[in-house]
């Protein structure tokens, strides 16, 4: 089993006291180790509102201090990616996102948002490539990098990019029904996985990767996987299609386990993170994010609201926890 | 090329339409059968907040297309569930008679919130010659993609040996020409290739040559093989203004290709025009050409994009000469 220690809220909008474009939200972190004295985090953040309340999400990152992770050595100064054109994909918002180095440049594939009418949105997913060491991204195109197909109609989001061995993967999540619940439309989406040589074109496997467990109804999202001790690890997080948006049905993080990247075990009774008591952490977990940094394995993970309060991390108490058989 | 007009042939208001539709026959295209030629087209209901419907609906002929031989009364294809690609209308729809299948090329149409709208591919099959069919999956099968960012629509497919030909239009930009109208959006006609006619790729660029301006809006790609040539009719317009101002809507454009990679544009050879009057004086578009006992036809829509039928046309000379 792993054991995560909480080292409690790593960064928040809401908490600086300079001004800032972001006026709440810190969503979906991933990480890209940068040389140097800093870890750069990129998460999505939101500006205020417009009148009718609606938010637009864009690209942001914080640097931390390697030698105390808690500690910000530096504050995005303004988005790193616009937002689409009209009517592009992701001309409302590009929420989550997931950055990987790639010899010079610095990819970042994120999920984009569109405003429809039948259903408030849909999603495909973008890419955006920086050849400044990843503070400014530009699009490879004006249209999603992976887009519908006959099995995965809509909402193609939460992409988590790896390369394990000479390939490139993709986690990513695919809606698979809108279902009226409680008078509104709401979406079931499940992770899958898409392959590539180059990061561009992509193969779909063409099939949902982890059995459910609160039943059909069931949303997955965020598949981070980490390759250690001979197996695929992958953290990610799942929710009832009600009463999400707090305690009672928000989002958990679950585990799984392969030895092949397409077979997965699930067993969330390893996966050692829960709710705190109290805080920022209390009703959400999720969106989690792996990475090792001077021998240590640390958990990104938004709190709260879906990241309404911000991101923290944990780190595994023991690296035993990967050597199960 | 020279054809001569045969008229309107038909009209929506003169036949009851299943689902509730009341006007339009657009884009109608043909699918020969042993007793008839079956021409499908989209017709339209309003739905319960006003807006459009398109559904696909069809019209059986007599095979020298003299004769009307009936409608169709039922759904021929549903429209997408919620949230789904075609969930707000299917215009056009493409038949291919496939061994003992038959392939229908959907676009469907969903509604959005910045723009008006969006569209995708679809692909549905028929095991009973065309009288329904049924969706391969409930999403498309050629969507948005890095450099085709939206309005994937209009695909006609033809198959020569082993390799399946798609003709079809994706968007390149929505453009504000006025500071008082909405955006118009600008499409081109592009190719991709298949050996399943379900997995397509694309060549990944414009293949027929503007001759308005850049902004110059081309649609629904025709093919037909004839004499070892292949000739491409297709509709193209302005990219604003178009609705009202007749000199900027639809015309029937042409192209020739020996070789399904290179298309030369040459339009004053479509051999076809708008009349100096009557329905399709303002407009012509939607071409589609087939073949039946030894006749090559035209069915195009007129004025209004198909709101008051759609008309035929029949290839006076088939020896006639393309001019190099």
């Amino acid at each position: 089993m792993f054991r995560w220690k909480k080292l409690g809220k790593v960064f928040d909008p809401k908490d600086l006291t300079e001004s800032s474009w972001m006026h709440e939200f810190a969503q979906s972190p991933s990480v890209l180790l940068v040389d140097g004295a800093a870890v750069r985090v990129y998460f999505c953040s939101r500006p205020k509102p417009d009148t009718n309340g609606q938010y637009l999400s864009y690209i942001s990152f914080v640097d931390l201090d390697r030698n105390n992770l808690r500690n910000i050595l530096r504050v995005c100064e303004r988005p790193v990616l616009e937002l689409g054109t009209y009517g592009t994909f992701d001309e409302f918002g590009t929420y989550p996102v997931s950055v990987i180095r790639a010899g010079d440049e610095v990819r970042a594939y994120y999920a984009g948002w569109t405003r429809c009418e039948s259903v408030p949105f849909n999603a495909a997913i973008g890419l955006a490539i920086s050849r400044d060491g990843g503070n400014t991204f530009e699009r490879l195109g004006d249209g999603p990098v992976l887009s519908y197909t006959p099995d995965e109609p809509f909402l193609l989001g939460s992409p988590r990019v790896r390369r394990f061995g000479c390939g490139w993967q993709l986690w990513y999540v695919a809606g698979k029904e809108w279902r009226m619940t409680d008078g509104k439309p709401e979406p079931v989406y499940k992770i899958r996985m898409a392959i590539s040589d180059d990061g561009i074109n992509w193969v779909k496997q063409g099939r949902d990767l982890i059995a459910d467990k609160l039943g059909e109804h069931e949303c997955q999202a965020c598949p981070d996987v980490s390759y250690r001790n001979g197996r695929y690890h992958m953290f990610f997080s799942y929710r009832d299609i009600r009463n999400y948006k707090g305690r009672e049905g928000g989002y958990r993080i679950g585990y799984a386990s392969s030895l092949d990247m397409l077979n997965w075990q699930r067993n969330d009774d390893r996966v050692g993170i829960s709710l705190s008591e109290t805080g920022w952490d209390s009703e959400m977990v999720n969106y989690p994010h792996l990475f090792e940094l001077a021998g240590a394995t640390y958990m990104l993970y938004q709190g709260n609201g879906m990241g309404r309060a911000g991101f923290g991390l944990a780190v595994l108490e023991s690296e035993s926890a990967w050597e199960r058989t | 090329m020279k054809w001569k007009k045969l008229g309107k042939i038909f009209d929506p208001t003169e036949h009851a339409l299943p689902n509730r539709c009341m006007e339009f026959a657009q884009s109608p295209q043909a699918l020969v059968l042993a007793d008839r030629v079956r021409v499908y087209f989209s017709t339209r209901e309003r739905d319960s907040v006003g807006k459009y419907l398109s559904h696909v609906a069809y019209a059986d002929f007599s095979r020298d297309m003299g004769q009307l031989l009936g409608v169709s009364q039922h759904t021929v294809l549903p429209l997408g569930g919620l949230g789904c690609f075609d969930e707000h209308g299917i215009f056009p729809i493409n038949v291919l008679r496939d061994g003992d299948r038959v392939l229908a090329y959907t676009t469907g149409w969903n509604r959005k919130v910045s723009v008006s709208v969006d569209a995708a591919i679809g692909l549905a099959i028929s095991y009973d010659d065309g009288i329904t069919f049924q969706k391969l999956g409930t999403g498309p099968i050629l969507a948005a993609s890095l450099n085709e960012p939206f309005l994937v629509g209009d695909a006609f497919v033809l198959r020569y040996g082993e390799t399946y030909h798609m003709w079809y239009i994706y968007g390149t930009k929505w453009k504000r020409f006025s500071e008082t109208e909405p955006p118009d959006r600008v499409y081109k006609i592009g190719h991709a290739t298949s050996s399943d006619a379900v997995n397509w790729r694309r060549n990944g660029r414009q293949i027929i040559d503007d001759r308005l301006n850049a902004d110059e809006c081309q649609a629904l790609p025709s093919v037909i093989c004839l004499d070892g040539v292949y000739h491409m009719y297709f509709c193209y317009r302005q990219a604003d203004g178009f609705r009202t101002d007749s000199n900027r809507g639809y015309r029937i454009g042409y192209a020739h290709s020996t070789d399904l990679e290179n298309w030369v544009r040459d339009d004053s050879v479509a051999g076809i025009d708008v009349s100096a009057e009557g329905w399709d004086a303002q407009m012509q578009c939607y071409p589609h050409v087939f073949q039946c006992e030894g006749k090559v036809y035209l069915l195009y829509n007129g004025n209004e994009f198909g709101r008051h039928g759609f008309g035929l046309a029949v290839l006076m000379d088939q020896k006639s000469d393309v001019k190099e």
